[in-house]
């Protein structure tokens, strides 16, 4: 009996003692720290280059490719398309080596990987666009790691709401009725009060025909009528997740703006319904108007000649321009309102460098050819961004102008750069659902009547993103 | 057999029973000849129709879904979608019809443990795994690969062996003892009687096996990175917003390998026992 | 019907008497595999097992042991990409920590085996008959130990790609991994504080008893409805008079054949306000419905049950089709003889015999139902209902877990609630299978 036991505990042993011996011996060794960016650019690399599906479709992210393979063909560089989803999370693939050396995003999801450190931070003063691009779309992608003060992206293009108008759908009067201050430009699409009155007016002559229409449920869009009366995001410039001001200010008197707006509109503003058939319902000249991101300019047009427009005459018809003001009061049935400016929720996409890239400097010379004036110009011209360079908005002109002088006055609000940024959603989605559903209810159903009502359920989302943050964190 | 004379009472029984055939069927049908007619539709949108139904037709939106591939491979997506979901579902029902054999015919020492065990498993929030499952395969090197899936599908079906081992507890023992008297081994048994038996039984679970890959997000999400690799409920979920048309004619077109899969199977399907070979 | 009865009879554990009557090869076998086998002349088994001993001791020795110190430590040196640190990855050391356990399990089965199987060889050479041929050994894997062959695979697959994972998540409740703390954060154990954190807060416990009571009656009512109306719909489909069944049954399939999640959006178009239904509703003259809106709760929870029968009707009809093709015709002509009538036919012989084929199955779909994730997530996601904690009125209990888990990054805490919520369904689905008659009685139709 004895031997058999002494055999089992010897082998035993013997296990034991490699697992014990080799357990401890085994740790990771550590290298040499090196800074990335030395100068040099590597020869003979491929870089993959993750670019948004839209910059693909319309054919521009080939361009880019071919003029900076051809610049670059000398040190054997090659820039090719990373074939990956537009959203895809650096985090998850990185690490692990699947993730692209260069990535265009939009600023809250690229500010997302500095945490972990799966970007580098750019020495931007190296690119030529440095002094080109403004202050506020800078500050965007700055932050402090470790009591240092470092830049993690290029913005290439700045995205914000617009309003997109049918001039033929304009009153024939408009010049006399509809332009009060006779400057050549129809009141509703300078002022939210003028718009709310020609709604309820387009909404009284038949089925189906609306002024204004917009989910108003979609916090992207929504959230900007409480930032216009005081209320922010993130306290501390948007860098302090534990102060949440929804319900600064007089941000109430937006959440009574919302209910005002559903009122003109029908149920449909509730869900995601327009969101869906605003191309065509525009088109079709159901509606007059509504709110997006400039991007989808194309959309609006595709859908105006397949509904027998030619498109010349579409483009002569649809206008796309900034959004209205809004009556300090946050009454829209005000005859004479005193105006305050809109402010709206924007973002900034750009490029950033994977901290997981081979060849650092190869992606910092495809960052600095990508953002440098002529493709720059081209990517706006293609794909109707607005671009980030000043000195490409002046050439573009226009829109450019309009949604860069928004952001340089503070009308366009960047999104959130903290990770805490994808807590507010939800809360956010449930309220204006929640007020704009508060048009439609039963008398003795409505909850919104008053504005301290609509001030505390402000209070409650602001709570429900504190809770999401922190009750959960140690 | 008696020859009934046609009595009303039994028409009346084949007159409801195909009543609510008939209602059923609707109701089944409904739905999906919704998303098919919106997918021939001029606009292609569901969204941009006044009643239930659009009112101009064409097939654009399927001619654009197979040529224009530059953005949206869909063809590739419905291959590499193919592929996965033959290879496991081949896999998968093998390992399965053989664990459930194992489990319903043999007796051996831990078999009630292993039962209970799998019973509980079953019941934890897959998507919690989710990560484990990634990492796993990062170290595998098993990331952004077809065969990686199919592993995982595979190697995850006998999971949901109960379903047969219900099966093959109906069978009766004395067929397979019968056999085993002529001196057919075990593994004999299994290949040339129990498995003829229960081609209801496999067909039900080819089928199962076949369709969780073609409908299957999470995963191939997770694991495809490079779009050529995409499956065709991946590629859907990424098309862009205003891609309506696109949408509705891939949704639609998704669902013919599993009818076709279904016309070739269905036979067997009601072939079991009552085939009658076996009876006893 | 016959029966078998193999009720193993108390004897000695075979480990005792191993440790008590083993002789020198079998010492030799425990000391290294394989080498009792070789000193009694069976050269391929004993060869094997040597391979396995030197295979195992290799994967232990040149990445297994670090394995499983990972395991414990979690890690020590952050990883700083930025310049090239590569440093531990404390949740792939807690994976892979998992892994080598299983090997080391599956060592110790093999090391296990290997002693039993020299302890055979000496019995059988003490009772005077002649060591078994390995060709006769390899036979019986295909005879008398199938099970054990044919079991190897699927166990190996359910361990590595479904225990695992499981296993890790489990593991993860001890820990502090989210929040901010996510690698190359260093994550570490933390014992039970994550389940201290979820009693003592006060939000807690009253969102959880209100979705765990919705949760319950959501898979009660899902899982009857499915079950029955799949059972109704086979047999209806199976009756005499309907010509053509296989056409009929594709109706169904379409349902089938289509992904879940596509059907899913379609109907949550349908309802919508601009949906077809509503269009329906106001050109009729009368006012548009929010049946899935913020105030719908009932009206969301039922169009929830309905949209998930039609999901899932087909599938289980397929499964009722199936077993009911392997049903004893003989009874019911049995029954038809004695004069019973089709009613009484259903309720004597087809529901037993369903019932008794379907109840794993039964209850499968139960956890399937009590775990859907799918169905109000694209129905009706993205809101947060006053009086719920970080949920809606229609979340089921998994997706408010998504909603902490996931949407908010709390992946020690997402793990702790589901092994709450895993203790509750297991608890019940174990007593309910445990008196089940295909568990008590599985032998009966046999």
């Amino acid at each position: 009996m004895k031997k058999t036991i002494i055999a089992v505990s010897l082998h035993m042993a013997i296990l034991i003692a490699i697992i014990a011996v080799l357990g401890s011996a085994s740790g990771t060794v550590e290298q040499e720290g090196q800074a990335q960016f030395t100068g040099e650019l590597e020869r003979n690399v491929v870089i993959r280059i993750l670019e948004n599906d839209t910059a693909k479709e319309q054919g521009y992210l080939q361009e880019l490719l071919d003029a900076f393979n051809a610049e670059y063909a000398e040190y054997g560089i090659v820039a090719v398309d990373a074939n990956m989803d537009q959203y895809s999370d650096l985090e998850n693939d990185g690490p692990y080596g699947y993730g692209p050396d260069v990535l265009y995003q939009a600023n809250d999801r690229i500010m997302r990987y500095v945490a972990g450190r799966h970007i580098q931070p750019i020495p931007v003063e190296q690119l030529d666009c440095y002094s080109e691009i403004s202050e506020s779309a800078w500050e965007a992608y700055t932050t402090e790691v470790s009591g240092q003060e470092y830049i993690f992206g290029v913005p290439v293009n700045v995205q914000g709401p617009l309003l997109y108008y049918r001039k033929d759908l304009l009153p024939d009067n408009w010049e006399e009725d509809w332009d009060d201050d006779k400057n050549g430009v129809p009141d509703m699409v300078e002022n939210w009060n003028d718009m709310y009155a020609f709604s309820l007016w387009r909404k009284s002559q038949g089925n189906e025909t609306f002024g204004y229409m917009k989910s108003l449920f979609d916090p992207y869009f929504a959230v900007g009528y409480l930032y216009s009366y005081g209320a922010y995001s993130f306290g501390n410039n948007n860098t302090d997740p534990s102060d949440i001001g929804y319900s600064a200010g007089d941000s109430e008197l937006g959440g009574w703006v919302i209910r005002q707006l559903a009122s003109i509109m029908n149920e449909w503003c509730i869900d995601d319904t327009i969101t869906v058939n605003a191309y065509n319902r525009l088109a079709r000249g159901d509606y007059f108007a509504t709110m997006t991101t400039p991007d989808v300019y194309t959309l609006f047009i595709d859908e105006m000649v397949a509904e027998g427009m030619t498109r010349e005459e579409a483009v002569e018809n649809l206008v796309v321009t900034s959004i209205p003001k809004l009556p300090a009061s946050g009454d829209l049935s005000e005859g004479n309102p005193e105006l305050i400016d809109s402010k709206m929720m924007g973002g900034v996409n750009g490029y950033a460098i994977s901290s997981y890239t081979k060849a650092p400097n190869a992606c910092l010379a495809f960052v600095n050819f990508a953002t440098s004036y002529e493709m720059m110009k081209l990517r706006s011209e293609m794909l109707g961004v607005v671009p980030a360079r000043n000195d490409t908005v002046l050439e573009v002109g226009g829109l450019a102008l309009v949604i860069n002088r928004s952001l340089e006055e503070g009308n366009i609000i960047v999104m959130p750069s903290i990770k805490e940024n994808a807590q507010m959603w939800t809360p956010l989605q449930t309220f204006f659902t929640d007020v704009a559903q508060d048009a439609y209810r039963a008398e003795n159903e409505v909850k919104y009547a008053s504005l301290e009502a609509i001030k505390t359920a402000l209070q409650n989302v602001d709570q429900q993103i504190y809770d999401a943050i922190f009750t959960l964190q140690e | 057999m008696k020859k009934l004379k046609l009595q009303p009472k039994k028409l009346f029984d084949t007159g409801i029973t195909y009543l609510i055939i008939l209602a059923v069927s609707f109701v089944f049908l409904f739905p999906i000849l919704w998303l098919t007619l919106a997918s021939f539709s001029r606009s292609g949108s569901i969204y941009s129709f006044d009643g239930f139904f659009p009112t101009a037709f064409s097939f654009d939106s399927f001619n654009k879904l197979f040529n224009d591939t530059v953005m949206y491979n869909y063809p590739q997506w419905f291959l590499n979608t193919l592929f996965i979901a033959t290879m496991s579902a081949l896999l998968g029902t093998f390992l399965t019809i053989l664990t459930a054999y194992c489990m319903s015919r043999f007796r051996f020492k831990s078999r009630k443990t292993l039962m209970k065990t799998t019973l509980v498993l079953g019941m934890f929030p897959s998507f919690m795994t989710m990560t484990a499952v990634y990492l796993l395969m990062t170290q595998f090197n098993l990331v952004n690969q077809h065969w990686g899936l199919i592993l995982i599908y595979a190697a995850g079906a006998p999971m949901g062996y109960m379903t047969q081992k219900g099966f093959f507890d109906t069978i009766p023992n004395s067929i397979d003892e019968a056999a085993r008297i002529d001196g057919a081994s075990n593994a004999q048994v299994f290949v040339k009687i129990t498995l003829p038996m229960a081609k209801p039984m496999i067909v039900y679970t080819l089928l199962s096996q076949f369709v969780w890959p073609w409908s299957d997000f999470i995963l191939p999400s997770l694991l495809l990175k490079d779009k050529d690799l995409y499956t065709v409920a991946v590629g859907l979920m990424s098309l862009g917003e205003t891609e309506f048309s696109r949408f509705a004619a891939g949704s639609i077109f998704i669902a013919v390998p599993i009818i076709v899969l279904y016309f070739l199977l269905s036979k067997f399907l009601v072939s079991g026992m009552s085939a009658g070979a076996v009876k006893q | 019907m016959k029966k078998i009865k193999t009720k193993p009879k108390k004897q000695t554990p075979v480990l005792v008497k191993i440790l008590k009557e083993g002789n020198k090869n079998v010492f030799a076998s425990a000391l290294c595999m394989g080498a009792g086998q070789l000193m009694y002349r069976q050269w391929a088994k004993g060869l094997l097992f040597l391979l396995a001993q030197i295979g195992l001791v290799a994967f232990f020795v040149l990445y297994g042991a670090g394995a499983i110190a990972g395991f414990f430590t979690l890690g020590s040196v952050e990883a700083n990409p930025w310049y090239g640190t590569e440093g531990d990855n404390s949740v792939m050391m807690l994976i892979m920590g998992i892994f080598a356990f299983i090997v080391l399990a599956v060592y110790l089965a093999i090391y296990w085996l290997n002693i039993k199987d020299a302890y055979k060889t000496q019995k059988r050479l003490e009772s005077g008959r002649a060591i078994r041929p390995f060709k006769s050994e390899l036979k019986g894997l295909l005879d008398s130990n199938f099970h054990m062959t044919a079991l190897t695979l699927p166990i190996l697959g359910v361990s590595v790609f479904c225990v695992i994972p499981i296993i890790f998540m489990m593991l993860i409740a001890f820990t502090n991994y989210g929040g901010n703390i996510i690698p190359p954060e260093l994550v570490d154990w933390v014992g039970l504080s994550n389940f201290g954190r979820i009693v003592t807060l006060s939000q807690f416990a009253p969102t959880f008893f209100k979705i765990l009571g919705w949760n319950f009656t959501w898979a009660i009512a899902s899982t009857a409805l499915n079950y029955f109306a799949g059972l109704g719909l086979a047999l209806l489909y199976n009756k005499k008079c309907v010509k053509g069944k296989a056409f009929w049954r594709l109706f169904p399939i379409l349902a089938y054949a289509v992904p879940g999640f596509i059907t899913l959006l379609a109907f949550r178009f349908m309802f919508s306000y601009g949906g077809p239904i509503n269009q329906m509703i106001v050109d009729g003259g009368g006012t548009a419905i929010g049946f899935l809106g913020i105030d719908a709760k009932w009206s969301s929870r039922i169009i929830g049950l309905f949209v998930n029968a039609w999901l899932t009707i087909p599938s289980s009809m397929l499964l009722a089709t199936g077993i009911l093709s392997n049903m004893n015709n003989d009874l019911y002509e049995a029954a038809r003889i004695d004069g019973a009538s089709p009613f009484k036919q259903f309720t004597k012989i087809t529901l037993p015999f369903v019932v008794f084929a379907t109840t794993p199955v039964l209850i499968g779909q139960f956890i399937a139902n009590f775990n859907n994730f799918g169905i109000f997530y694209f129905l009706r996601g993205g809101l947060y209902m006053d009086g719920y904690f970080l949920a809606s009125d229609t979340d089921l209990l998994i997706n408010w877990l998504f909603n902490l888990s996931i949407d908010n990054n709390y992946y020690s805490i997402g793990a702790t609630i589901s092994i709450i919520i895993f203790i509750i369904t297991s608890v019940i689905s174990i007593a309910v299978y445990k008196s089940s008659a295909s568990y008590k009685q599985e032998d009966t139709y046999k």
